[in-house]
């Protein structure tokens, strides 16, 4: 009764104004018993659940409740209400570095995470890299399929109705591809370049998607033809089809918001060590082909679907990695810039 | 309330619980101060915001009057809702008319057809017009198989969408009041009208309508107020090319996170919204004389 009241109270706004009049709940007593997670979710939760999640409470008896959609706003939200109760959070990876300057995460502890061999890029000081995802073209099926972003971007060349991330994070490295920049040295990011080509682009352009489900069903629909959306929800999905051809790899984190319960932090980590594990990659990549972090993934995925994932050595090597660091740098003006854009739509 | 035992004695108290049974301020005291607690005191904590940025007491403020983005959403925003309010009224008048010439079960089924949509999630609905007027939705089709369109005629992820999908959600706010207003015009006036030798017309036009202009004023107010916090139908319907404030609020929040700069836009939405309420309950307040 007293915990189903508190949780209710943490997940209303209401807490705040309780926090400031001293009314705050005290520390949790749940210990260890289990923790709350918020997360991406969709499939992508359905395959923390799957391939972490039940392993972890196999061997630990911890119960892990898992909340979604992630954000920055919610971090800023637990941290700032003093709420404690909340180990891990996803962020995306400019988010991760906007979440370390706000002074909003608390390092992860890799020695009790004391994870499998993992790539260099997920083991961030203040991140725990999980999951690897990709922004790539798809196209309905019986269309022309397009040849680069260049061609994808070019009304004439390729006619069709668009969808394309509301995300500027996601759809700028593209745009700047097809006006002449190169894989290689696309970060800078040439802004001018990039807005160039949405300006030629957008009457072209039905819908400006937020959530990851809507591409692959305005492609179903024939809303449109053409979509850039995320690898796990148009590979391998019945009606269209996909490249990895200069798709935008990037890497989801999970932080620890600062001033969480050191208990559940500490009984966090051992989750992170479950998604360390290659074979529990596997189990997670089967439910959303999204792949885990482990060097050693690859051949534990089904080879029959192998062109799905976006970290094969075949896809990985034709993307480009998403560089988090320079979004955050650039947050402002990318900001301002893509808002401005959006209202000559 | 704590109260001594005598007190059931002193003659006073009976007299005072009427008092406090006829204001209402008794029975208001519980939810006026849950509310207080609850609302009233976060909103001011989350007002505090823009007020105490580490940038200086204005700074969200001459932030968003100095970066024309941001009120070019606001005056998007408004116009959308000018834009909704009209097609409501127009639809809504018809409507409300019709409903006034049908009499017994008639008038009982088309009200619960008009209040049926209320017991619909706003989410269902909005996708609905999503199968209803796509592409591949049944009126461009039916339009397409008639030979009436050569290819499909875009209703949805444009302003029309979202006018659409609003008018269609907010219509009841305005058709019941009006419907209200009308059945309660003295049919005796109009037959002196009639005896007096004025037209349907003219009777319509110098009689019935001046009667139900502040009905339909209010009901105007109450529809454009509503649209100025619609989320789901923008982000929905809309299709990312209708920025709308809340949709903006919404990314400010939780995206970026620039609670300062939400909490101005806050307060000025509140601001614009409280005198559209002022003007609401004085137009309410004719319609009810």
């Amino acid at each position: 009764m007293i915990f189903t009241k508190r949780q209710l109270l943490k997940n209303s706004a209401g807490l705040v104004a309780l926090s400031a009049l001293g009314l705050r709940a005290g520390p949790s007593r749940a210990a260890a018993g289990e923790f709350r997670m918020i997360e991406a979710g969709g499939t992508s939760g359905e395959s923390i659940e799957k391939g972490y999640i039940v392993p972890f409470t196999e061997q630990t008896g911890t119960r892990v409740l898992r909340e979604s959609p992630s954000g920055l706003g919610k971090l800023r939200a637990l941290v700032e209400s003093g709420d404690s109760s909340v180990p891990l959070l996803e962020v995306s990876s400019p988010e991760l570095y906007q979440a370390v300057a706000l002074d909003l995460v608390e390092p992860i502890d890799w020695d009790v995470v004391n994870p499998d061999p993992m790539f260099d890029e997920a083991k961030h000081e203040y991140g725990f890299g999980y999951q690897y995802y990709s922004t790539v073209m798809a196209w309905g099926e019986g269309e022309r399929a397009p040849k680069d972003w260049a061609e994808f971007f070019d009304p004439e060349a390729l006619s069709g109705k668009r969808t394309l991330p509301d995300y500027a994070a996601y759809i700028l490295p593209m745009a700047a591809l097809a006006a002449g920049s190169s894989i290689e040295n696309i970060y800078p990011i040439d802004l001018d370049k990039a807005f160039e080509s949405l300006e030629r682009i957008k009457d072209s352009v039905s819908v400006w998607w937020q959530a990851g489900a809507q591409p692959p069903q305005l492609l179903k629909d024939k809303e449109v033809q053409y979509a850039a959306g995320w690898s796990g929800r148009v590979a391998g999905a019945p009606g269209m089809e996909f490249t990895y051809q200069q798709g935008l790899l990037d890497l989801a984190y999970f932080v620890v918001p600062k001033g969480v319960d050191p208990e559940l932090k500490k009984a966090a980590m051992g989750l992170l060590h479950e998604m360390s594990v290659a074979k529990n990659q596997a189990v997670a990549a089967e439910v959303v082909s999204y792949t885990g972090p482990s060097p050693d993934l690859e051949k534990l995925l089904p080879q029959d679907r192998i062109g799905e994932f976006p970290t094969t050595t075949a896809n990985k090597n034709v993307q480009m990695f998403n560089d988090g660091q320079w979004w955050f740098e650039n947050a402002d003006e990318v900001e301002q810039r893509w808002q401005e854009f959006k209202l000559t739509l | 309330m704590t109260q001594s035992p005598t007190a059931s004695i002193r003659p006073g108290r009976s007299a005072r619980a009427g008092r406090l049974g006829a204001t209402g301020l008794g029975f208001a005291l519980p939810v006026s101060l849950f509310l207080l607690v609850a609302f009233d005191v976060p909103v001011l904590m989350m007002f505090g915001w823009a007020l105490t940025s580490a940038k200086g007491m204005f700074a969200p403020f001459i932030e968003f009057f100095t970066r024309p983005v941001y009120l070019k959403v606001i005056l998007n925003t408004l116009r959308i809702a000018a834009i909704a309010t009209v097609a409501c009224a127009v639809l809504g008048y018809v409507l409300a008319y019709w409903l006034r010439s049908l009499s017994g079960t008639a008038r009982l089924v088309a009200l619960t057809l008009v209040v049926l949509p209320f017991w619909v999630s706003i989410l269902v609905r909005s996708y609905a017009w999503i199968v209803v007027l796509g592409n591949n939705g049944v009126v461009n089709r039916g339009l397409m198989d008639l030979g009436l369109a050569s290819e499909p005629v875009a209703f949805l992820y444009n302003d029309l969408g979202v006018v659409i999908g609003t008018t269609n959600l907010l219509l009841p706010f305005l058709v019941l009041p009006l419907y209200a207003a009308m059945i309660r015009i003295d049919g005796r006036i109009l037959q002196a009208a009639e005896t007096l030798g004025a037209s349907r017309w003219t009777i319509f036009r110098r009689v019935f309508f001046p009667l139900t202009v502040p009905a339909l004023a209010a009901g105007m107010v109450l529809v454009f107020i509503l649209t100025l916090g619609f989320y789901v139908t923008p982000a929905i319907l809309g299709g990312g090319r209708v920025p709308m404030v809340a949709n903006m609020l919404d990314m400010l929040i939780n995206r970026l996170p620039r609670w300062e700069l939400a909490s101005a836009i806050s307060i000025i939405l509140l601001i614009l919204t409280v005198l559209l309420h002022l003007l609401y309950v004085r137009l309410s307040r004719q319609a009810g004389n």
